[in-house]
């Protein structure tokens, strides 16, 4: 079938194209490559990757076809090194025809399996990523070499992206971008190296060339995947267009939805006899608001699938159901009937991508917020777990195209509007029991801002094990043998009205374990009545940037009983200041210390984040300030009888 | 397995107090699940139906996410007649759009596993949905099993099965008197009808390290024993025999031919070897190696190993395809093996009680070598030659012996005694530095974690990172000046990794004095059990001993002044031993650790407590030295 299905086509193509792909091939005898011994500790390591996008107008109808080609070689040292490469996917969204696979693999003695392409099994309308051509490599052993190579005509699209890193690292990687003359952009992130124009036989193209690519590092407080290299590249066949066209033949679109001319009636109806039903007149714009959203997050069920009534608001409005895109219509026709300015934001998750206002991508346009300029809050209407809020942490610090009713747009960058609106403050009585035996934490809880939604819906979402789970890390996580005797929570609905009004929480924990016996003295672990903090390490020198998920402060009251007859030994243990100051400002700090006042030790620790960026360069100084609190974790005091 | 249902006998003399379910305060709930299976027989033909009804309610907003609802189904069945609604009040709106979607992700590479997705319009507080839909059912040795709880809180659950008065039905209940399910068999004309029925059944949800939830969930297994036709009866799967010469039909459909490379790869590998068990070793450790292993579920092809010159020449298969390739290299320099069907730990059910397919997920290679039963799963690629992968011990495996003849045989648990580790450590004292070389040698399935862990869990963290979140030794502050791992690649019966490392600030100076907790590891200190948050037993992966020599060295101008007493607290399933020992300036510390059960059930767990609870104490017993 696939035979007859390609043979067809080479007929009808050769005789009017003549694409690069067509001949662009492996090598007829592949021997292995020659690699450094380093490379050869790596797992796996990539010799070769290789890509080229060529868009093509035809002479006769004018259509623009898409012609992509991907070529691996990669080097499986080790079995972890297999199980990472031996499974190929390969996505058939937007695509036409499968011009080709095939896959073989290189032995460490020369022997070649090729993939009997009866193996590649299709599997459809998986999650929200569309169809797959999948394959398990055929022959991978440990030292062999895996080489796939296939090229798919794709529908026509302007736009897209191909990765240049991936996590494991690359000895060369090239990419072709052959345009025939139409007109193109492309553009390199990432990575200081750019595009060279050069020629492929009499056609001027575009090629990237790459060398020794390290492959990406997870590390803490990063952004992983949004700052992995790629190139993004646009082709279509006006030559007029600039950057500044594409966004504004993209927003309007969009906009167009998202400010209704004429407010659906049902949504009227449903504002005046739910929403603000036995409301004053003049309540204010932020309870207005969270009135609605309350009753969209509590009525509503947004969902993606092919579903295509899902952009009719007639549709939405009454089934109660939208896609994540179409959802902001329904807010959009509530907002409207209560009168209440916003503006839409159309950004990324600052995690998968980082908006670049100055070159159009799609990949910008994946998240949809409502900001409300008056009280300089925002609706995020795909977010289950937020309410009226300052921007969540997933889009903080990205750009964004604001968007306000005459769908004039401006890009800003996305910030946080009160810095202190994201807080822990917590106060703890501890006392012991008569024979030290057992310490008894006496705790009140206060979490504002982000730290406040992510509490209420962890509660209300989370059952069972993991909620426990949540539990135990509300009461200080890493205690082994801590019972809570009390949990008591307040202001713990998901439906609040009230501007950044805390989560409470009232606990009674006790445990035994924080008690040491050193001959007839105890040592009382103190610093683990905070919970386990995490240690950032370093190693090597830090690659990213380092980005928090929002600015915020901690502040914490221990009160300690001096039981009768004993002294306090090891305090200075609990004396920590830790402060990163770039130019003279000072961006985060841990300042923790004691006072001895009657029979009570009072510990005070203060610990902040003023922004949600640092300079990588500071990395040292963050890592102090970080650490201070796995550092306090260890503090422990010692009693010992008089 | 047998241990299961002798405690399931003793709870049955009491009166099991079940969880009382308050509806009102859930979100959401289920206010019935009923199935009805309906079998009919032409002509040695069965017609197989299950009609399936779901009712739930949203008792609150919160968990609106429900609405999100879907079907799974493979190649075995086939729905029919969905029909999905939300009521609320009088008014009813009904799901407009279904969607079929292919499974993937997770372990299995390729499944034959479908879903059809849809969601529940207009849901919000006090909405009640209802789904209805016929499954049919297109082979009769895949009836299945009705589960009478689920996630959430059950109102009702009814189970319904009717075959003709010629077939004879099977059942097997489990668990019943967590939800006091009735039973009603009646017989008519020519049908007899079984009904079970439960009412307020509280929710059962899949807790990590607990035993199977299916250990506790209330659930009847039905299949069909056989049915008479012109007075001759006919056998479908009245005892394991069916069963096995069931899965001998399939087996035989194995393409043996163009074995020559398998042949002669097996041959090279043992030509120099003396015994049977160096060849069965050899080869064991080639298909561990060479095989990746890839899952694929297809149909009845999930039950047709691919031939083992194909396996081998694409280097990658499934379990039955690894078993397969392990038997036909085995056999071929005259070992003794035989294909073997096994379920998993997760899969609490014994051949002889529902001789299904719903025992077993799972195959290996049993050899027989001078007597002894050797079984063999290269799925795991790093467990010694001798030992079974650790997720099989304890269940009954199948092992078929020849076309006619099968061996049902326990997979025994393996002792402590095989899955050790030896941790010595010296350690001596700078200030209040703390400066400790360590060795640990590891065997069993302490040596197969280990292996594992290092390889697929260490992710981008340094080894520094990645040993202080494993062993936790001293705290996390703890910095490692030398690391040696050892070649992860290469096979051993044991496996040995050194360290070095130093803890700063970690000994405790007060005047002249210093305190000094030796125990710089704390295995199973943060184990204690909260029934809240384990409520189906818990699962142990491995039973182990860990052996723990310490040697502390006395700084210069200090002597001790206090050592912990000697402590132990040996019990049958667990315990330890703790001893000092003084020699000149060296102070010897040895600890010994060992955990003797795979299980824990709910009633055992307030022991556990109390033993883990002796072991913290055992823990935080510091050193004093004094200076003299």
């Amino acid at each position: 079938m696939k035979k007859i299905f390609a043979f067809a086509l080479l007929l009808i193509t050769t005789t009017s194209f003549s694409q690069h792909f067509k001949t662009y091939d492996w090598k007829e005898n592949p021997t292995l490559h020659e690699l450094t011994s380093a490379e050869n500790e790596e797992s796996s390591i990539a010799i070769l990757k290789k890509n080229i996008v060529e868009f093509k107008q035809s002479a006769i109808t004018n259509n623009i076809s898409v012609y992509e080609t991907s070529h691996n070689i990669i080097r499986v040292n080790d079995d972890t090194g297999i199980a990472k490469h031996n499974q190929v996917y390969i996505s058939m969204y937007n695509v036409k025809k499968i011009k080709s696979i095939k896959a073989r693999t290189i032995s460490k003695e020369g022997k070649i399996t090729n993939l009997d392409e009866n193996n590649i099994k299709q599997i459809e309308n998986v999650e929200e990523y569309g169809d797959f051509q999948i394959f398990a490599i055929e022959g991978a052993e440990v030292g062999s070499e895996i080489e796939v190579l296939y090229t798919v005509e794709k529908e026509f699209s302007p736009f897209g992206t191909e990765t240049l890193q991936f996590d494991y690292p690359i000895k060369r990687s090239e990419m072709l971008f052959i345009s025939n003359n139409l007109t193109g952009n492309i553009k390199t992130y990432n990575t200081d190296q750019t595009f060279d124009r050069t020629y492929l036989g009499e056609n001027l193209v575009e090629e990237l060339i790459l060398t020794d690519i390290p492959a990406t590092v997870e590390e803490d407080y990063a952004t992983t995947e949004s700052n992995k290299m790629y190139a993004a590249y646009q082709c279509f066949g006006n030559p007029d267009l600039t950057q500044d066209d594409l966004w504004n033949n993209t927003i309007t679109n969009i906009a167009a939805g998202y400010f209704p001319r004429e407010i659906d009636k049902s949504a009227i109806a449903e504002v005046k006899n739910v929403i603000l039903k036995g409301q004053k007149i003049d309540i204010s714009q932020y309870k207005k608001a969270s009135l609605l959203e309350n009753y969209v997050k509590s009525n509503f069920t947004v969902i993606e699938n092919r579903n295509e009534q899902l952009n009719d608001i007639e549709y939405i409005l009454k089934n109660k159901t939208a896609s994540e895109f179409s959802i902001v219509k329904a807010y959009a026709h509530f907002l409207e009937a209560m009168e209440i300015e916003y503006q839409i934001v159309i950004t990324a998750n600052r995690f998968e991508h980082k908006f670049d206002p100055e070159f159009y991508s799609p990949n910008a346009l994946r998240s949809f917020l409502i900001y409300l300029p008056e009280i300089k809050q925002y609706i995020s209407p795909t977010r289950i777990d937020y309410r009226l809020s300052e921007a969540p942490s997933s889009v903080l610090g990205n750009y964004g195209a604001f968007i306000n009713k005459n769908v004039e747009y401006y890009f800003a960058k996305i910030t946080q509007y009160d810095p202190e609106y994201s807080r822990i403050k917590r106060v703890m009585d501890i006392s012991f029991s008569d024979d030290f035996d057992k310490v008894t934490i006496d705790e009140y809880q206060e979490y504002s801002g982000h730290w406040g939604f992510q509490n209420r819906a962890i509660m209300t979402f989370y059952s069972g094990q993991d909620k426990e789970d949540f539990k135990d890390q509300l009461t200080g996580s890493g205690i082994e043998d801590k019972k809570i005797l009390k949990f008591e929570t307040e202001n713990d609905e998901m439906n609040q009205t009230e501007y950044n009004l805390p989560y409470i929480i009232k606990s009674v924990t006790e445990s035994s374990a924080l008690l040491e016996e050193a001959g007839d003295s105890y040592i009382f672990q103190l610093g683990k009545i905070i919970g386990i903090q995490s240690e950032l390490y370093q190693e090597k020198e830090r690659i990213h940037p380092i980005e928090m998920p929002y600015q915020n402060q901690y502040n914490y009251t221990i009160t300690v009983d001096i039981p009768n007859g004993y002294t306090l030994e090891g305090l200075e243990s609990l004396e920590i200041d830790k402060k990163m100051e770039v130019d003279g400002e000072l961006l985060c700090k841990w300042l923790s210390g004691y006072e001895i006042k009657g029979n009570k030790l009072v510990i005070t620790i203060e610990e902040s984040y003023y922004v949600n960026e640092f300079p990588k360069e500071h990395y040292e100084a963050f890592r102090q300030v970080i650490n201070a609190a796995s550092d306090f974790n260890k503090a422990a005091i010692l009693f010992s009888a008089e | 397995m047998k241990k299961i249902v002798v405690l399931f006998l003793c709870i049955s003399q009491f009166v099991i107090a079940q969880k009382v379910v308050d509806f009102d305060t859930e979100d959401f709930y289920y206010l019935k699940k009923s199935q009805s299976l309906k079998v009919t027989l032409n002509k040695d033909i069965f017609t197989i139906t299950n009609d399936v009804f779901e009712k739930a309610k949203y008792n609150t907003a919160n968990k609106l996410f429900f609405a999100n609802d879907l079907i799974h189904f493979d190649s075995f069945t086939e729905i029919k007649n969905i029909e999905a609604y939300t009521e609320n009040g009088a008014s009813k709106s009904k799901v407009d759009h279904f969607e079929t979607k292919d499974s993937f992700g997770g372990n299995v590479f390729f499944s034959d596993q479908q879903s059809i997705n849809f969601v529940f319009p207009s849901v919000k507080k006090g909405a009640e949905t209802t789904l209805t839909y016929q499954e049919n059912i297109k082979d009769p040795h895949f009836l299945g099993s009705f589960q009478f709880g689920s996630f959430v809180p059950t109102k009702e659950a009814v189970y319904t099965v009717e075959v003709p008065n010629n077939v004879t039905l099977g059942f097997k209940a489990f668990n019943f008197e967590k939800a006091n399910v009735q039973f009603e068999k009646k017989e008519n004309k020519k049908t007899t009808t079984y009904t079970w029925t439960a009412n307020n059944v509280s929710d059962f949800r899949k807790e990590d390290k607990s035993l199977s939830i299916l250990n506790y969930l209330p659930h009847v297994i039905v299949y069909i024993k056989n049915y008479t036709e012109k007075g001759v009866e006919k056998p479908v799967l009245n005892d394991v025999k069916d069963l096995y010469s069931w899965y001998v039909s399939l087996k035989d459909q194995v393409d043996r031919s163009g074995l020559e490379e398998v042949f002669s790869i097996a041959q090279n590998l043992t030509k120099d070897l003396k015994t049977d068990k160096e060849k069965a070793k050899a080869i064991f450790h080639w298909v561990q190696e060479n095989i990746t292993y890839v899952a694929f579920e297809d149909g009845l092809g999930g039950f047709i190993p691919r031939g083992a010159a194909s396996v081998c020449s694409k280097r990658y298969g499934d379990c039955k395809d690894m078993a397969n390739i392990l038997f036909e290299m085995l056999n071929h320099v005259g070992i003794d093996a035989h294909h073997t069907w096994i379920g998993t730990r997760d899969r609490p059910y014994s051949y002889y009680e529902v001789p299904t397919p719903i025992v077993d997920n799972h195959m290996i290679t049993t050899v027989f070598i001078d007597g002894e039963t050797i079984f063999l799963d290269a799925t795991d690629s790093y467990v010694p030659f001798g030992m079974p992968s650790s997720f099989i011990q304890s269940k009954e495996a199948l092992i078929g012996i020849s076309d006619d003849e099968f061996r049902i045989v326990k997979v025994p648990i393996q002792a402590k005694e095989k899955s050790t580790s030896l941790i010595e450590t010296t350690i001596t004292l700078e200030e209040s530095t703390l400066k400790a070389s360590g060795k640990r040698t590891m065997s069993g399935y302490e040596m197969v974690d280990f292996i594992h862990d290092a390889k697929y869990k260490k992710d981008d963290t340094s080894y520094e990172e990645y040993l202080n979140n494993k062993y936790q030794i001293g705290n996390n502050k703890t910095a490692y000046t030398k690391i040696d791992l050892g070649d992860l690649s290469s096979k051993k019966d044991s496996y040995l990794i050194s360290y070095d490392i130093e803890i700063n600030n970690y000994a405790r100076k007060i005047g002249s004095k210093i305190y000094l907790n030796l125990n710089l590891e704390k295995p199973l200190s943060n184990d204690i059990i909260l029934t809240e948050k384990q409520r189906y037993g818990k699962k142990i992966d491995h039973k182990f001993t860990r052996n723990y020599k310490t040697t502390f060295i006395i700084p210069d101008g200090y002597s001790l002044k206090s050592i912990p007493e000697n402590i132990a607290n040996e019990l049958d399933m667990y315990g330890f031993t703790f001893t000092f020992e003084q020699k000149e300036n060296k102070l010897i510390v040895s600890k010994i650790i060992y955990m003797n059960t795979l299980a824990l059930e709910n009633e055992q767990f307030e022991d556990y407590n109390i033993f883990i609870k002796s072991l913290i104490k055992a823990y935080k017993k510091s050193i004093v030295l004094e200076k003299v």
